[in-house]
Order: C-alpha cells, then sequence, then structure tokens
C-alpha cells in the first residue's frame, strides 16, 4: 500500500482520537469555542482535505475503469 | 390563533405537505419490492448524498445534541469528531461492498455476509441481530417526535398521546412514499433543518451573551471544567471518549440501513465522491449543542427532561408560529430517518429471516405484503418501547452503536482478509453481543478498568476482534481461502 495514502488515512485518526488527552481543556477559547470542542471541529476540515487528496489520487490510478 | 394551535398547526402542514412530495416518485408506476425497498439501484451522486446526509441528521442531532450538552457538557463534543473519521473508514469499506453487491444481486447486510461466508445461518444471526439494534434507533426517532408534539402543544398534549400521533405520522409516512420518496424528502428536511439549526444557534447565545464566546465564558464561570472531559459526569473521561470514537467511527456504517444505501449507489466512485463531501456537514452538529448551553445557562427551573432543551428554550424566547417552525423541521428530522429505518428493518426481517427460514421459496408478493405488515408491527414495537422504557436520546444511540460495530470485524475483515472463515466470524459475533448485552444490561457501561473508563461496546469490539482472527486463524484451510477468493471476485 502507497504510504502517501496510509498517512493520509491515518491524520484524522491521529488528530481526533491520539491527541485527545492534551486537548482536554476548556481555555484558551478559540473562535469563541472552548479549546476541546475547536479541536474536535478541526477534524471535519482535516478529514474533507485528507479525503479529496486520496480520492484525486484514486481517481489517476482509474481505480473505476 | 393562540400559540400551541398555531405550533402545531405548522407542523402538521410541515408533515403532510412532505408527505405529498415523497408520494410523487411512486407515483406514476406500481413498485416493486426491489424498488420500494433499495431505489432500484439508480441513485446518481447528488441523490445519493443526500439520502446519506439525511439519515445522518436525525432526531439525535437535532434534540440529542442538546440534551446531552445541556446535561452533560464537555463528553457532548465527541460527536463532532465521530462522524468525519467514519466518512474515512466509509470511503475504503463502501466501495469494496458495492460492485459485490452489483454482481450477486445483494440487497442488503446480511445478503452480503452470507455471500462471503457460503453460510445460510450467518446471515440469519446477522439480521436478527440488526433488528434488534435498529429498534432502540427507532425508538429515539419516536421519541424525539412524541416530544417535539408535545412541547408545540404548551403541555395540553400529554406524552403518551403525542407518541401516538407521532406514530401515525411515521406509519402514514413509510406506506405513502417508500424509500424513493424519503430520498427526494431528505432534500428538504435538510434545508430547513440547516436553516433552523444555525439561526437559533447563532441566535440565542448572541442575544443573551452577546456572542458565542460570551456565552462560553459565561458558562465556565458558572460552572468550571463543564466544557472539558468528564463535564458535568463521573465517568465519562479522555478514556470514555476516544473508547467511544474507536467504537462509533467504525461503527457507523456497520448500520444495517447504511449497507442498503451502498447497495443502491450507481457505482463505487458516486460513493468514494460522496465521502468526502460528508465531513462537512457534520459542522453543523454543533449549532444544537450552542443551543443546549445556552439553554443551560437561561432555563430556570432546571428541566426534567434534558431532550427537550432545544424546544423548550425556544418555545420561552419566541411566538407560537416560531415554536411552530422548529418544530416542522424537527419533525421531519424525526419522520424521514424513521421511515427509512422502518423500511430497512422491515426488509431485514422478510428477506433475511422469514425468507430464509419458514418462509422459503415464498413469492415476491407474499414478501412484499409481509414487508408492508412489518411496517406496522416494528412502529408499534418502537412506539411501546418509547413510552414503557424510555432513555436519552443519545444513550439510545450508544447502545444502538454497541450492538452494530460488533458486524465490524465480520464485514471489514471479511472483505479484506482471505482467511477469514464462517466459524471465526460466528465466535466472534457471539462473544461480541453476549458483553454487549451482559455490560450494557448490568450497567457496566462505561466498563471501568485499570482506572479507565471505556465504553462498552469497545470492550465487547476488541474480544470479539481477538476471537474472531485467532479461531480464522486457526480454521482457514486452503479450500476455505479458496472459496473466499471466489465469492468476493
Amino acid at each position: 500500500m502507497n504510504p502517501v495514502k496510509v498517512i493520509l488515512t491515518l491524520i484524522p485518526f491521529v488528530w481526533t482520537i491520539g491527541m485527545l488527552p492534551f486537548v482536554n481543556t476548556v481555555k484558551p477559547i478559540v473562535f469563541g469555542l472552548p479549546f476541546l470542542a475547536f479541536w474536535l471541529c478541526c477534524t471535519i476540515p482535516i478529514a474533507f482535505i485528507c479525503l479529496s487528496i486520496l480520492y484525486r489520487m484514486d481517481s489517476k490510478n482509474g481505480q473505476d475503469s | 390563533m393562540s400559540n400551541e394551535t398555531m405550533a402545531l398547526a405548522i407542523i402538521f402542514a410541515f408533515v403532510i405537505g412532505t408527505t405529498i412530495v415523497g408520494m410523487i416518485p411512486g407515483m406514476n408506476k406500481k413498485m416493486s419490492l426491489e424498488e420500494w425497498a433499495v431505489g432500484g439501484r439508480s441513485f446518481g451522486r447528488w441523490l445519493n448524498w443526500f439520502i446519506l446526509a439525511g439519515e445522518i441528521y436525525t432526531a439525535f442531532a437535532f434534540l440529542g445534541g442538546s440534551g446531552w450538552a445541556y446535561a452533560r457538557g464537555g463528553p457532548t463534543f465527541y460527536i463532532l469528531g465521530y462522524g468525519a473519521l467514519a466518512y474515512i473508514v466509509g470511503y475504503y469499506v463502501l466501495p469494496a461492498i458495492s460492485p459485490i453487491g452489483r454482481k450477486h444481486g445483494l440487497m442488503t447486510q446480511p445478503d452480503l455476509v452470507e455471500h462471503m461466508y457460503d453460510s445460510k445461518w450467518l446471515g440469519v444471526l446477522t439480521a436478527v441481530v440488526g433488528v434488534a439494534f435498529l429498534l432502540p434507533y427507532l425508538q429515539l426517532q419516536l421519541t424525539g417526535l412524541g416530544l417535539i408534539i408535545e412541547t408545540c402543544s404548551y403541555g395540553l398534549i400529554p406524552r403518551v398521546p403525542a407518541m401516538l400521533i407521532a406514530f401515525t405520522m411515521v406509519a402514514a409516512f413509510v406506506y405513502l412514499s417508500g424509500l424513493k420518496g424519503v430520498a427526494s424528502t431528505a432534500v428538504i428536511k435538510d434545508v430547513v433543518m440547516i436553516v433552523a439549526v444555525v439561526f437559533f444557534g447563532l441566535w440565542l447565545p448572541i442575544h443573551f451573551f452577546g456572542s458565542v464566546g460570551g456565552m462560553f465564558e459565561a458558562l465556565d464561570a458558572a460552572k468550571p471544567g463543564f466544557l472539558a472531559l468528564p463535564g458535568g459526569t463521573k465517568t465519562l473521561d479522555v478514556s470514555w471518549a476516544m473508547s467511544t470514537l474507536v467504537l462509533t467511527s467504525l461503527g457507523f456504517y456497520m448500520w444495517p440501513h447504511f449497507s442498503a444505501n451502498s447497495f443502491s449507489a450507481k457505482n463505487p466512485d458516486v460513493l468514494r465522491h460522496n465521502a468526502i463531501y460528508l465531513p462537512l456537514y457534520q459542522i453543523c452538529l454543533i449549532f444544537p449543542m450552542l443551543i443546549g448551553f445556552t439553554a443551560l445557562l437561561v432555563l430556570t427551573p432546571a428541566l426534567k427532561v434534558p431532550d427537550m432543551a432545544f424546544m423548550t428554550i425556544v418555545q420561552k424566547v419566541f411566538p407560537g408560529w416560531a415554536l411552530g417552525l422548529v418544530g416542522g423541521a424537527g419533525a421531519l428530522a424525526c419522520m424521514i430517518p424513521a421511515a427509512d429505518l422502518i423500511l430497512s428493518t422491515s426488509m431485514l426481517f422478510t428477506r433475511n429471516v422469514y425468507g430464509r427460514t419458514i418462509g422459503q421459496g415464498s413469492s415476491h408478493e407474499t414478501q412484499a405484503k409481509l414487508a408492508k405488515a412489518l411496517v406496522l408491527i416494528l412502529t408499534a414495537v418502537a412506539l411501546a418501547l418509547a413510552i414503557y422504557a424510555p432513555s436519552m436520546l443519545v444513550n439510545l444511540l450508544l447502545t444502538g452503536y454497541s450492538g452494530v460495530t460488533q458486524f465490524f470485524p465480520m464485514i471489514v475483515l471479511g472483505l479484506f482478509w482471505k482467511r477469514a472463515t464462517k466459524i471465526g466470524a460466528y465466535s466472534g459475533l457471539i462473544v461480541g453481543e453476549f458483553l454487549v448485552f451482559y455490560l450494557v444490561l448490568n450497567k457496566l457501561d462505561p466498563f471501568a478498568i485499570a482506572g479507565l473508563h471505556l465504553n462498552a461496546g469497545f470492550v465487547a469490539l476488541v474480544c470479539n476482534f481477538i476471537v474472531f482472527t485467532v479461531v480464522s486463524l486457526v480454521t482457514s484451510t486452503p479450500a476455505t481461502i479458496d472459496r473466499k477468493a471466489k465469492a468476493l471476485g
């Protein structure tokens, strides 16, 4: 398996689950959100970016042909 | 018009209007069982996206998210994370399922299990377990709808009659539309729901505290630590959140009704493409939480039913017509997913339990009749559960998750691992489900071990996974590997 794809797949999991013990705090409040909520919200754009790149790589390789 | 008449009139207008829209796709021709339940495998990109999104944003997102924020605080934030992770899992799993389904005419999750392991009874077991855990999810939708009707009548309609009205609305909607109706009305539901949650989620904190940040500052000052883990609870700490995130992100696509959708996609690319954009929708889940937190600061006395936080604060602050609009959006958020759940559950039972056991060789007409009769029976069972065994909406969801996630080793390893065997699948599934029942019924969820508080479903999943792998390794032979490779080809 392509190592770039493995990394792209793992980043959101590490961000959301792996980092959880280090981000469990209310302050600082970022964009009006408690820090924990802000951190977990970031999962959404991160997953979107990682999936977009994965999709591009897979389409180029002609996965569906 | 009085507030309650106004609110209820608007809700019923929403429901009736949507039901009529839902009837349109099925009007021109008589639908076959396959068309009624899998939508004739013809859904393109956007329709498929809406039907997936439509199922995700349910009564739980609308009322349960705000209810948990109100009652528990910090632990609620797990909801923001799991969906995005689940789509990454789905990005790999769904496109692997879809071509097998198309090639071998599979329509349901038990069909897939039966096909992969060449075992009729493993399929039947999967169907029975699936039906058992879809019921709490269905109960969640009916409870939500009941709460909405109760609040919008300003207490004039008590809980039980409110549930009966909810039951009638849902059953009528299912009979009149079918899956195509669910898909086309999901669009309406998503739009009204997003408008409602974004508007109230921003307006309420700004109205009372000047800004969203101001509201959180006030809450942090009033209840220090409430907005981090474990928040207002003792046991829902970091280890609970981590184990719950693993469980829910793996379990997301193990819900039987989600597999039905991967069978209804035109090709694997539709599913992969959907996976990219679905996480973005997830951001809407924060708005109900903002409402729940504002309600906690603003509403006195404290609510007996935290799941009513959203509706109650709107009722206190706004006139009846606004409550009616929220109630209407909420009613659709409960009714449309409920309809989809009922269709999937009745399909599972008819095709994979009845059709494979006592009803073997029964005609399509008989099965279609049974599927339609089951709609009523299933809704009635969920209604009885909602009245006699009420529970907070998020708890219902987590119980269902613990149960369906036990399919994960069997289905996903079954798709990607040649040595997975039938006996391994049986052993893992039985161990996993037994542990889920045992831990949940004995109130051992979360499960305390070595200072950690793990989600019971996660504990069961780990044991399930180990048993599945070890037994598969021991029982696999060149013959089983060969058969497996053919089934997946």
